[in-house]
Order: C-alpha cells, then structure tokens, then sequence
C-alpha cells in the first residue's frame, strides 16, 4: 500500500498511508489519542472506546465539489456518533476533532466509567507511578468522583508462580488474553463470565500452564496483573532504567532493567523500542538474576601450590602473561589456543581474538565449543546470503511460508517463535517445522505441516527438500554461475522418493513442502545450533546454502535464510572472527590484499594457516600438543562435546586461563582465573540473528573484584607488550568499523535498540553450490537416538544461578515416547541410566508422546545431567541404551 | 464470592476423575461435529449434550469438550462460563427459572419468586438439600403474555400464581 | 383468523407437520421459485415488497440481500435469528412451535435467492423445544426432497441446521449470534465489514429474524404489490405485535402496519384490567424509548414511532399501569442489561452497572438531588458510545422514563418514596452479580 492520504487532526494537516489508523494517524500529528485495548501486536479490537474522537468528511455539492464556508475552508460532515480512533483507518480529506465538546465529553465519560469499579488503591499497586489508567485520569479525567456507590469486587488469586492477579483493578481491555493467544500461543488466560462480572482467569482458576513469560503483565495497561517476583519491591520513580541486550538468545532483545542502588529489582520489555518492544520471554524477564548471585567471584584467583586462591588483579595478568609469553616462547604460538566468547560483546570479541593473532600470533581461536566437527568459519555467511541484505524479524512474521529446520525455538529463540505464532495468527504465515519431535510450532494448532523425520536423517532431508525444488527448476533471478551449478547439483541428488525412504517422511509431503517454499513470495529458512553443532555440520549447512539457492530464499539480491545461533552474540563471534580460518569481516588470511589493513592496524605478521576448531583443539589439548588454552565466557567441562577428553585436555595443559562470572567446573581446573563482569556491568554491542547491532547499557558497575573481559584482555595484551590503550568500548568499535567489511560506516550513536543490520554491497562470499555429502561415518553408540536441545526455563550456565528460573524448570528428565516406555519397562517417573559410548547419565523419566519411538530426549542445559558425560556424537547422531535402574526399584 | 471460590477449590478435585460418557451422547456429539465447517463451533452443541447427560459441566467435562472441539481448555472454559444457562455446579432435578423481567414483573413475579423461597427455603441460586429443587431468577423468558411464567429445566408454565405454582411442584418428583 | 398473513392459519391443527402445511398450501412457492425463476427476480420482488427487518431495526429485506456479493468464492451462509430475547417479545416463539414449515420455506427461499447452500437457525437456549420441533421438521423436508442436496428437483442444494444458544441476551446481536454460532464467547464483531460482506465464518452472510422470513414465502407467493395491501408507504405489511403487561388479553397480534396503539391495545386486547389506567406503553421491547398514556394514538409503524421519539423495535408492546412505579420499572429494565451486558466495551459494561446503582438508591428513597442529572448523563455517555447498539438500549429506556417522568423520579428524591401507591408488594431485591453461576 504505497498511496497516502491527507487527514487533519484537530486542525494539523498531514499526509500517512492509506489504510493507516486514526490512533497512528493522530500520533504522526502529535496529537494524543489514549488507547487501552489496542496494541500494535494485536488486531484493531475497539472495546474499551477509551480513543474515541468526532470523524468528519468534507461535504460535497453538485457536481461532488467540497462546499465551503463563508471563510472559504471546506464544510466538514462531522459523523453524528464519535468514532473508535483504533478500529477506524483514514480517508483522503478526513477531519478528526479530538479537543471538541463532544470528544472531550465522550472519553471523559469512558475515563469514568473506566474508575466506576477500580479500586483506589493506587498506593499499593505496583503499577502506581507507570499505570496507564492513572496517568490517563490525570490528564483527562475529572478532578473528583460521582460514584458513590459500592463497588462490584473480587477476590485476587495468584495464577502460578509468576502472576499475581488483582482482578479488581481489571479494565478488561483484553490484551493479556489475546497476547497469551495471538502472540504465545498459549491460550492459558481467558475471561470468565461476562458484564460487569468479567474476570480474567485460567481454565478452572488454576495455575497458568504456559511459557510464564510474563509478557501478560507487561501488556496490562493498569495493576491487574503484576508480578510475584517484583510484588512490593519498588516504587518505579525510584528505579533507574537502563536498556540492555538480552543475554540469552540470538533475537536481540532489548531488556529495561530497573535499578535501585546497585541492585536490579527487575527487567521489562521496552514498550516502543527494540526488536521486541514490549515482549520478553521468560528467561529475559527472570534470568537477571545471576548477577546479583552471591556466589559471584569477587577477585581473581591463582592457583598457588595446587590450589586456587585469591589475587590481585595485576598479578593474575602479570602471572598469565608471563605464562603465556613462556610457552609460545618454548612450544610455538601455534601451543596455545582461544575458546569461547559468543557470549561476549562484540567488542570483547574483537580483542579477543586479536590477542590470539595481532598479539600471541596463533589462529587457533573457535568461539564453537560445542561443535562436533569442524564447520569452515564462512560456512554459515554463505547459507545467509554472504553479507547481503537479509530477512529481518519482523519481515520473517510477515512472511508466506518459514521453514524451520531441526530446532525447537521454543527453547532456542522464544521471540522468534513468537513472531511466528503472530505471523500465522494475523499474517497468513504457513509453518513447515522439520524436527524429529512434535515442538510447540508443530503443533496442529498453528496449523502448519509437521516434517517429523527419522533422527539422523537430517541432511537426507534437506537434500531431499532441494532435490524437490529443483524438480520445477533452476529458479529465476539467480546469477548465471548458480543456475548451472544447480543444474548439476539436481542430477546428482536422488529423487525425493529416495529421501522420502530415510527420512519416513512421504515424497508427496517433502514436495508441497518445497513447493510451498518456492512459490512462496515472502519466505523463510530458519535454522541454528542443531545443525551447527552436528557432527555433519559442515554438510548440513551446505545444504541448506544449496537448498536457499534451490528455493530462492538465497537471491543476487536478498537473503531470507536465518541463522539462529546459540548465544546472544554468537553472530557478532562469527563476524569477528572467532573461528580459526577467518579474521573480522569473514576476511581470509590467505588473501594477502584482504589481509593488509589487519596487519596494519594490529602492528603484527598474522599467521596464514588456518587454525585448530574447537574439536581439534579439544584432541590436541588431550593429546598434549595444545599446552594452554583460555577461556572466556563458556562452561566448557560441560559444553565441549566430551566430557572425558576435556577432563584429559585440561588436566594436560600447562595454563588454562578461565574468564567467568562463578568458579564453574571449568575455572576450578584453572591455574588463572579472573572474575569477569556480567551483562549488566558493562556496555557494548551484541549481534542478533537478524545481523541487527544493538548497545546495551551499563546498567550497575561491576561487582567488586570484576572487571568487564574486554579490559582484561587489554590488561594481558600489555602485559605481553602490545600498547593498547582502549578507552571505551567505543574504541574498540570505530577500529572494528574501520576494518571489517560489511561494518563499515557504522557509527557507535546509531547502534541503540533495534540498531541497523549490517550489509555488504558487495557479497562477502561467492556461491558454493556443491552436493552436501557428510563423510562416512558410523554414529556413536548403539540402541536409541539421543535427542538434545534447547529448553525454555534453563539456557547456558547462567540461568540457573537465579532462583526463578531452576524453579520453574524443575529437574530434568528423560522423555521416552509411551511407547518406547513400554518397550523399555519404563514408567512415569522412574529412574533410568541412559549409557553411551563414553559414560552414562542416571535421571528420572517422563512419558512424552512428542518424542518419537526409537529416541529419549533430554534437554540441554540442566546442571545435574551432563549429557557430554555420554560421548561425543558422530556420524549422524549419538545412540544410546536406557534402562531402568535398581535405584527406581528400592524407591529412591 | 469467596464461598465461591471454595466450591470451586472442592470441584477441582473432580479434574482427577475420569468422565462417564454414555454412547448416546457420544453419538449426539459425533453428530453435532457434522453440522458445521469446523469443530470449534460444536462447542455449545457439545457442552449441551454433556449438561444433559451429567445435569452440570463439571471440569472434567469441559476438559473432554476441549478436546472434542479441539479449543484451548480455558477457552472452553470462557464460553461456558458466558452463558448463563451452562452449569458450572449442580443443580437439581427440577430447575426453576423464574422470569423477573419488566412484564412478568408487572404481573407478580416478584411475589411468586418470594413464594418460592419460602416454600423451598431455598434463596437464588441454591439447591435443596435433598437435590429435588433448585431456584434461579432469569431475565425475560419470551413468554411475557403469560406473565408470570416460569420455565422447569426446559418445561414453559405459564399464567402463574401461588396456587398454581404449588400444584405444580407437587407433580414434580 | 387471528391476522391476514403469517396469523391467517396459525392455529391450524396439525400445521407443525409437512402434511398439514402442505395442505394450506405451503411449499407451493418453493415449488414455483427455487430452479424455476430467477434468484435476482425474487431479491426485486423483495425489494419491490418494502419488507423491512422485523428483527428491531428496520432495516429493508431487499436491500440487505442485494449486498451479498454475487461473485464472491466464497460460501455464503443465511442464518435465522431465532434469539428472540428481546424483553416483552414472544411473537417468534409461536410462529415457530406452531408454523416451522413456513420458516423452513422462508430460508430455502432466501437461501435461493442469494444462492446460499447452507442455513443455521439460531435459537435462544430456552427454546429447546422449538428445537425439537423444527429439528423434526427438518427432517420432514429433507425426506420429502424439500431441503438438502435437490430441493425440490432443481438441482440447488440446501442444509438446514439448527443451533441452540445458551441464555444470553447479546446473541441476539447479528455480529455476537455469529461469533456465538462459531463457538466463540458470544460478543458483538466489529462492523463493517458487515455480515452481508463478511459474516459467519469470514463468508457473506445474510441474518434476518424470523418473522421477516416468514413473510418471504407469501411475498414471493403473492407479489409485491399483494404484500403492499397492508401497512403504509414505506412500512408495508403487517407485523406481529407481543402485547403483555395488565391488559384484559395478552398475546400475540398481528396488525397492519400503521394501526394506532391505541386500538391495539383497546380494541384488540380488550383494555386494561378491571380498575387499571394505562400509564406508559414501551412499545417495541424494553429496548426503546416509552410513551406516555398522551401519545398512545401513535401509529404503529416505523415512521410514526419515530416522530414520536421511540422505534417499533421488535414490536414487544409492554403497557405498564398507573400503579407501577416508574422508578422500580426503569430500575429493572436497567438491571436486565446490566446482566446482559456482554462485558466487552466499556461504557455499557460499566454505565449499566453504574446506572442500576443509582436506580436502586432513588428507589429505595436514598436519592441524592444531583441523581436525576447524574443518570441522564450517564445514559448519554453511553449512547452512541458502546460497541455494539444492546448499550444503545440501555441508555434509551433511561432517557424515555427521565423525559417522561421525572416528576415521579424527583418526587424520590424529595419524599424518599413512591409516588404512586406500590401495588407489588414485597420486592426482593438482587444485585445482577448474586445471579451469577460458578
Ligand atoms: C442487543 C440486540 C439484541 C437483538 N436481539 C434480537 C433478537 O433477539 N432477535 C432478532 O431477530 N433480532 C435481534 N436484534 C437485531 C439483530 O441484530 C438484527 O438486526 C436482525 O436479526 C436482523 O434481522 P431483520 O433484518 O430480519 O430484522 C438485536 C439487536 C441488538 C443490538
Ligand atoms: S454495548 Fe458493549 S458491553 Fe454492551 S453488549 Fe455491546 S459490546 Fe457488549
Ligand atoms: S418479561 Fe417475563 S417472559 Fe418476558
């Protein structure tokens, strides 16, 4: 809808699309149009009637000329009833009063009728100070009250752990029904009765059974809904807020921390600002907490004589740069390695690795601890589009068709399941969700197509899905040198019917699924760790290169190919180098030419060859070739892929330098180990899937004794005699901007919430079609597929430092299909010990009919399972035997 | 309200009780599915046939209407609330709905609902202890030109006074 | 006879049945139109008629079938309000327990007219047993190849079912009885897109009461200018009036439209009952504006009533008497939308509430002066304000008794007490909120 049409607003002219709203219309006017019930994620509703205004069109004459007045402006019809200015979209030469008699009478009406059975109770709310309600009778209202009648009432009820609901303060607006519904998908609010005895609930009043993400009370314009947490706490005029980036996933959500002193009483959404607006899943609303655990470390420590105490600052650096300087001095640069930081800011992440190559001059530096196999560091650049303009969230909400392979968002990404959710409600989106479970998105409810593959039948599948594509061939709009590629590639794949074999998914259901995607306008591929971090990873995500060319989601000109990464910033580790064989900007250090500024800027030779991933740098270390290793910002006793050969790594090596918040299993086998600040306690830029770069705010100072990692690696490079001198992160930033293709021309003031995306004019990495063939390769273990992944409650080794987050997590368990159960002799709850090539895990079992047979499924991140105890999975997967325990026979 | 809030705490302890369907129902509701385009809108036909069968909708039965229609529990649970002839409790064998709306007002029914409750010792909304009885007041019954009327669960009587109304709950059981 | 048209055979023995409608006649039109003349002759004929919506607006039959789009993909569906809840309304409900097969006719026939193949009658919950008898007739029809795949050999096909509500006021609503009929909680849509365009499940959509589509039988039958004998220029026909309140013979009466009220109710009815004096008339559900006993010579058609400052609504003739109480007759037409509100929009769900508040303080003789002007602003903060027109109508009958009566309402405030000597002893008063369930 590119036409625009004229409306004036209490006589201020302007011009807006057609189709826009009078509310919107109004606030491009500057005129404020107060609204309760309508919310910018859900449909025009028009119930509250709060942002009702007088509408009028110019009259005609004969001849259907505009009459005027005897001042020669145009005679309005004004409509002879006011009109919802949130359900009413502009007309060319529409006139809207809001300032008029009968305007001004009618929302005083509804403002009063609004309080007719609100309590006053406005002293205790924790809404008072940001209450829509209050703000909107101070500013419309009447200065005293004709109601003095009782009052209908209540009684409030807490609906589970997270929502404290006050009913009587209900303005039934709705919006935390038709969010949990349009947005969650939950469906776990409702209204109960009707008239004036409407009252929000749950089924039967009972606890919400939903993601607890809270965003029902963040959408709620008054106090009825509050949090449990927070109840209390604070007055927020008394609260600092500072706008920070989520820590815990990909999506980039902006998080408003509220401050008192230097404690964080809680986070919201950002209400306008952000990719997110008002939107927090629950770990962004709740996982805060870790930073004000009381387990934080609160110095360096040093292991001295065999255990690790206390240390001053300058001499942990003092201590490991000399350590570092003597064993690449006695081994080679090439001795020690870098691992980790896709938790980091981008900035951290820069200097990070140019320690390792500008300063200590090794290229072995991988962000990817949990890999299982090496993926070449410009493997996902290519399959999203190689730097040109890409699929944004919003637009991936918008569009016709996604596709999501082999993740569960739900854990992975909440908020772009939930832009999915939202696209299928109100956009037409179709969902194709390809994963061996039955994920939320799978779910027949959001009525998309549900690829339930065989496990390890991954990359057949998205063979097959190309294979299928081609079948209609080489999409137009595609460079020459592709469409022949393709060409060939279609030959050498087999027929969908082959795929169809493995994966037990149909030819006929694997053709409309490509179909779909390819005739799709708007489309989408989404895909993250599953694929990363399979042992087939580097064939699996050439596939999907091959298959986004195939679909035309890859065009000369667009890229609709999403990658979801692990952590927050794991793309800014991607961009910045963290990978052994390519510098910032995804430069190879091969190219002499592409490699100069670098050399230039650093003052240093780098090394051309390209360094050790982390599962090599894993076996190296085990294998004692590897002598030190830092590693910052990853818990990776837990995170590398096996736990035996990292006990053995870590027990070979000469130094190990930890960076971390806690002493985690990892810090405690370290000889250096320095007490880092957390999100919160420093500023700087994360990376989100969308390639979107956005600055979170120092929202407190760092705990006693920590510092933000970006100034202790600056502390160790001079202490290794590079003359850094970094103030800010800003700094660090314009060098980043000046070197690295694709950022630059980026400006430290532009990267606020919902910052730009990066772009490169010109590609980064030419198309590779190739048939994605995995190496031969038997899976580890036998007996059943061993399924992982992310789980909302719990991500990473942060989470469960809070006491929100284990809570509502609970403790994990191994999903077994009824079936299989059966099979197994296995009932609910009982324990079982699930034994792999390398070890075994004993946890209770849960019966979960969205695990198919043949598999268990446990999820990642709980403390007190590591799955990495079971081996490293290789081929196409990890199998594993579970059986019942004695212990579940003596009732323990 | 609170008292409310207890019945409700007492019956949700019937979630846990496994729901008794007869195959009449069963098949009243299999043929209620194929009146319309989608399930979703069988809900009221379904929610209906499960009120006749058990005299109320317990939560279990709007749990097993979930997933019949294949809607979100509380959603069901948000319709079922909305209408006001959907029992969330139970009732006894004889209901009776006295219209007090403007016509059936202006022609007594004040006096014969007051009748009622002192007949029955029972006040609106309430049960007879032995489940023979219960009394609700009801809006407009469109029955006013036989004002005041009543309706016995679906049973019309109208044209109604003291006299009459006692002859008629002696015919009940 | 008991009235020239949809009364002319209504207590017919043996009129529910195929057999005993058929043999005055029925279906005979069907017969004639479906297949044989052409669906947009019949929406003219329609038109040509000047039937107009005997649902409560007026709106004309024709009209609103030529809005359903021709050409659209999409199904079309007719749907019957059957809701009839309108308080003093009770006319559909005989209609339909004594004459199903005429309503059956009506929908077939509209259905052919907009090329609809499939109907719903929404009946209010209470009318269980109508369901019953319509269900049966139904049945007969399909049997008799009168509805379903073939309607009467033509080859146009028509699914009749019905639907049973559940005891809300609102349903009667065109845009809430369809969210209603899809399964959702029964609150009024957004309008437009109207139902004509966008109606039940997203397809046009044509409702219309029951009456109205009784009457499309004979139209069709008889032709326009036949239909147009009865009523004036522009409300033709006839309409059935539900008269109750204290009048020697309650019931249903079907009228020219036109005829003064005061015939109706003296002459048709009988009069008042022994000793009783006509003190106001509501005279088309409790929804409209009353007249006092002075304008009781209004017509009663569309135009008329409106000159007088109220509607014909739905044509439920409540006649109160001198010995009632405005007061407490106000406060429980207000207490009736204060529990049929459907909670969604703000003005109605609060404003009524607020407004019984007030009535049942003038009534009880705890007035305030300031209450008089208190309830009319209430009344018109909530006209033209609410979402859907059941606000509307509780506003209406407020502003009605206040311009009427408010001698009587300020005699509460001043003398803490009725004006008028309480006939009805006894009141037994309850907050709407004690009627709720669970
Ligand atoms: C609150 C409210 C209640 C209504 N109740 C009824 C009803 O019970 N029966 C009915 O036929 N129309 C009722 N209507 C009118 C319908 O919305 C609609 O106008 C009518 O069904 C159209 O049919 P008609 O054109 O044949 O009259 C009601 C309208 C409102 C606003
Ligand atoms: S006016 Fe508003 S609250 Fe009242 S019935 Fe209509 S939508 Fe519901
Ligand atoms: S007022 Fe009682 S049936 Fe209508």
């Amino acid at each position: 809808m590119s036409a625009t049409v004229k409306v004036t607003v209490d006589g201020r002219t302007i011009e807006v699309p057609a189709g826009t709203l009078i509310t919107d219309a109004a606030r491009e006017a500057e005129v404020h149009v107060p609204i309760f019930c309508a919310h910018s994620k859900l449909p025009p509703l028009g119930a509250c009637r709060i942002c009702v205004v007088e509408v009028g069109m110019p009259k005609l004459g004969p001849g259907r000329l505009p009459v005027t007045g005897a001042d020669g402006a145009p005679e309005i019809a004004w409509l002879p009833k006011v009109q919802t200015g949130c359900t009413t979209t502009v007309a060319d030469g529409m006139h809207v009063r809001t300032d008029s008699a009968v305007a001004v009478k009618a929302r005083k009406g509804v403002m009063e009728f609004l309080l007719v059975n609100h309590p006053l109770d406005c002293p205790v709310c924790d809404e008072g100070g940001e209450c829509q309600l209050q703000d909107l009778a101070f500013a419309f209202g009447a200065d005293f009250s004709r109601m003095a009648d009782a009052k209908r009432t209540f009684v409030s009820e807490d609906l589970g752990p997270i929502v404290k609901k006050e009913a009587n303060r209900c303005i039934v607006c709705m919006r935390c029904v038709r969010y949990c519904d349009e947005m969650m998908g939950d469906d776990a609010l409702t209204a109960h009765q009707r008239g004036v005895l409407t009252e929000i609930s749950s089924f039967n009043r009972q606890p919400l059974e939903c993601e607890q993400c809270g965003n029902c009370i963040e959408v709620c314009p008054v106090g009825a809904l509050t949090a449990l947490p927070y109840r209390f706490k604070a007055r927020p005029w008394d609260l600092r807020q500072h706008i920070t980036v989520c820590p815990y996933c990909p999506a980039g959500c902006s998080v408003r921390l509220g401050v008192r002193g230097m404690e964080i009483l809680r986070a919201r959404g950002t209400e306008f600002r952000g990719v997110n607006q008002e939107y927090l899943c629950v770990r962004g609303r709740f996982g805060y907490e870790f930073v004000s655990s009381p387990d934080r470390l609160s110095s360096p420590l040093l292991r001295l004589g065999g255990s690790l105490a206390p240390a001053g600052f300058d001499e942990a650096v003092t201590y490991a740069a000399a350590r570092l300087r003597d064993i690449a001095a006695a081994h080679g640069p090439q001795a020690i390695a870098f691992l980790g930081g896709d938790k980091l800011n981008l900035e951290e992440q820069y200097l990070f690795q140019k320690l390792a190559r500008g300063v200590l001059g090794t290229s072995n530096v991988d962000a990817r601890t949990r890999a299982t196999a090496r993926l070449p560091g410009d493997a996902i650049l290519r399959a999203t589009g190689a730097g040109r303009p890409s699929l944004t969230l919003d637009q991936l909400s918008r569009a016709g068709e996604a596709l999501v392979l082999g993740d569960d968002l739900q854990g992975e990404a909440p908020y772009v399941q939930s832009l999915l959710i939202l696209g299928q409600h109100q956009n037409g989106l179709h969902l194709t969700v390809a994963h061996p479970r039955r994920v939320k998105l799978a779910r027949s409810k959001f009525g998309g197509e549900w690829l339930a593959l065989k496990p390890g039948s991954e990359l057949t599948l998205v063979n097959a899905l190309t294979a299928a594509s081609l079948e209609a061939g080489v999409p137009a709009g595609v460079p020459a040198e592709v469409g022949a590629a393709l060409a060939s590639l279609a030959s050498a794949l087999g027929s969908p019917e082959a795929g169809a074999r493995e994966t037990g998914i149909s030819a006929d259901d694997l053709r409309r699924a490509a179909k779909r995607l390819c005739a799709a306008d708007q489309k989408a591929i989404v895909f993250g760790r599953a694929y990363t971090e399979h042992p087939q990873a580097a064939a699996l995500v050439q596939a999907i290169e091959n298959l986004g060319w195939a679909s035309g989601a890859l065009t000369a000109k667009r890229a609709s190919v999403m990658f979801v990464g692990p952590q927050h910033d794991s793309q800014g580790a991607l961009d910045m180098g963290l990978t052994p064989d390519r510098l910032p900007g995804y430069v190879d250090p091969a190219d002499a030419a592409a490699r100069r500024p670098f050399e230039q800027q650093w003052g240093a030779a780098l090394d051309l060859s390209p360094g050790l991933s982390a599962p090599e740098i894993l076996e190296a270390a085990a294998e004692g070739r590897v002598k030190a290793l830092w590693i910052v910002a990853d818990e990776w006793v837990k995170s590398a892929p096996d736990r035996a050969r990292i006990e053995r790594a870590l027990e070979r090596c000469e130094l190990v330098i930890v960076n971390d918040l806690f002493l985690t299993a990892t810090a405690k086998r370290a000889h250096v180990v320095f007490a880092a600040a957390s999100f919160a306690e420093k500023e700087g830029v994360a990376v989100n899937c969308e390639r979107r770069l956005q600055r979170s705010a120092r929202a407190i100072s760092p705990r006693r004794g920590a510092r933000p990692d970006g100034e202790i690696f600056q502390a160790v490079a001079r202490g290794l005699g590079a003359t850094w001198s970094y103030r800010t992160p800003e700094d660090v930033f314009r060098e980043i901007a000046r070197l690295t293709p694709g950022y630059q021309g980026l400006s430290w003031a532009q990267l606020l919430p919902l910052g730009p995306q990066w772009t490169s004019p010109a590609p980064l990495a030419g198309p590779r079609i190739a048939p994605a063939i995995a190496p031969a390769a038997a899976e580890a273990g036998d007996g059943l597929w061993m399924l992982s992944g992310g789980t909302l409650f719990l991500q990473g080794s942060l989470s469960y430092r809070g006491a929100q987050l284990p809570k509502l997590a609970g403790e994990a368990r191994a999903r077994l299909h009824p079936d299989q159960a059966q099979r197994l002799g296995i009932g609910d709850g009982d324990t079982v010990e699930i034994a792999g090539s390398g070890g075994s895990v004993t946890l209770a079992a849960t019966l979960d009919d969205a695990v198919p047979a043949g598999s268990v499924f446990v999820p990642y991140a709980f403390r007190e399972c590591d799955l990495n105890r079971l081996g490293a999975p290789a081929g196409a997967g990890l199998r594993v035997r579970v059986r019942k325990t004695a212990a579940a026979l003596v009732g323990a | 309200m609170s008292a409310t809030r207890s019945l409700v705490a007492a019956l949700s302890s019937d979630l846990l009780q496994p729901l008794r369907i007869s195959d009449a129902t069963r098949a009243e509701i299999e043929k209620s599915l194929t009146r319309y385009p989608n399930r979703r809108s069988a809900v009221m036909p379904v929610l209906w046939a499960l009120q006749l069968e058990i005299g109320w909708l317990p939560p279990a039965a709007l749990r097993y209407a979930a997933s019949v229609v294949e809607l979100p529990e509380s959603e069901v649970f948000g319709i079922a609330t909305f209408y006001t002839m959907f029992n969330l409790r139970p009732v006894g064998r004889h209901h009776l709905q006295v219209c007090m709306t403007l016509s059936c007002s202006l022609m007594g029914a004040d006096r014969l609902f007051r009748h009622l409750e002192k007949k029955l010792g029972i006040g609106h909304g309430e049960t007879t202890p032995d489940g023979r009885f219960s009394l609700r007041r009801v809006e407009c019954l469109a029955a006013c030109g036989g004002a005041p009327c009543l309706q016995v669960n679906f049973d019309y009587h109208e044209n109604l006074d003291e006299a009459k109304v006692d002859r008629l709950l002696e015919t009940l059981e | 006879m008991r009235g020239p048209l949809l009364f002319s055979d209504i207590d017919t023995p043996g009129l529910a049945s195929l057999e005993g409608y058929r043999r005055g006649g029925g279906y005979a039109t069907l017969a004639a139109v479906v297949g044989k003349k052409p669906a947009d002759e019949c929406i003219e004929i329609v038109k040509q008629s000047g039937l107009r919506g005997r649902g409560g607006a007026g709106f004309p039959t024709g009209l609103k079938w030529s809005f359903v789009p021709k050409n659209s993909p999409r199904a079309r569906y007719i749907v019957c309000n059957a809701d009839e809840s309108e308080p003093g309304t009770f006319k559909d409900r005989e209609l339909m327990e004594k004459n199903p097969h005429l309503l059956i006719e009506g929908m077939v026939l509209a259905g052919y007219a907009i090329g609809s193949n499939t109907g719903y009658i929404y009946l209010r919950g209470e009318f269980e047993y109508i369901q019953r008898i319509l269900d049966r007739a139904i049945d007969e029809t399909r049997a008799a190849g009168l509805s379903g795949a073939n309607v009467a050999g033509s080859g146009f096909r028509f699914d009749l079912h019905t639907h049973l509500g559940a005891g809300a006021y609102i349903c009667g609503e065109e845009t809430a009885l369809l969210s209603s009929l899809e399964g959702f909680r029964g609150q009024p849509r957004l309008k437009p897109p109207f139902p004509a365009v966008e109606g039940l499940y997203a397809c046009p959509t044509l409702v219309n009461n029951v009456e109205t589509l009784m009457n499309v039988p004979h139209i069709l039958n008889h032709g326009a200018a036949w239909f147009r004998q009865w009523g004036t220029e522009k409300s033709p026909g006839t309409k059935i009036l539900s008269v109750s309140g204290p009048v020697k013979r309650p019931g249903n009466y079907e009228v020219p439209l036109g005829m003064p009220l005061s015939q109706l109710i003296d002459d048709l009815c009988g009069g008042m009952r022994d000793g009783m004096k006509v003190k106001a008339v509501i005279p088309g559900g409790s929804s409209v504006p009353l007249l006092p006993a002075s304008l009781l010579d209004t017509g009663l058609d569309f135009e008329s009533m409106n000159a007088a400052g109220t509607f014909l609504g739905s044509g439920g003739v409540i006649v109160i008497d001198e010995g009632t109480c405005m007061v407490d007759a106000l406060w429980n037409i207000t207490r009736f939308y204060e529990h049929e509100s459907c909670g969604k929009c703000t003005p109605c769900r609060e404003g009524t509430y607020w407004m019984s508040e007030v009535l049942r303080r003038l009534e009880h003789g705890e007035g305030r002066a300031d209450d008089l002007d208190l309830l009319a602003d209430l009344a018109d903060n909530i006209l033209g304000k609410s979402f859907c027109a059941l606000g509307d109508a509780a506003a209406m009958p407020v502003q009605g008794a206040l311009l009427h009566f408010r001698d009587e309402f300020e005699h509460h405030v001043t003398h803490r007490s009725c004006l008028v000597n309480r006939r009805r002893d006894g009141l037994s008063v309850v907050r709407p909120c004690e009627q709720a369930h669970a």
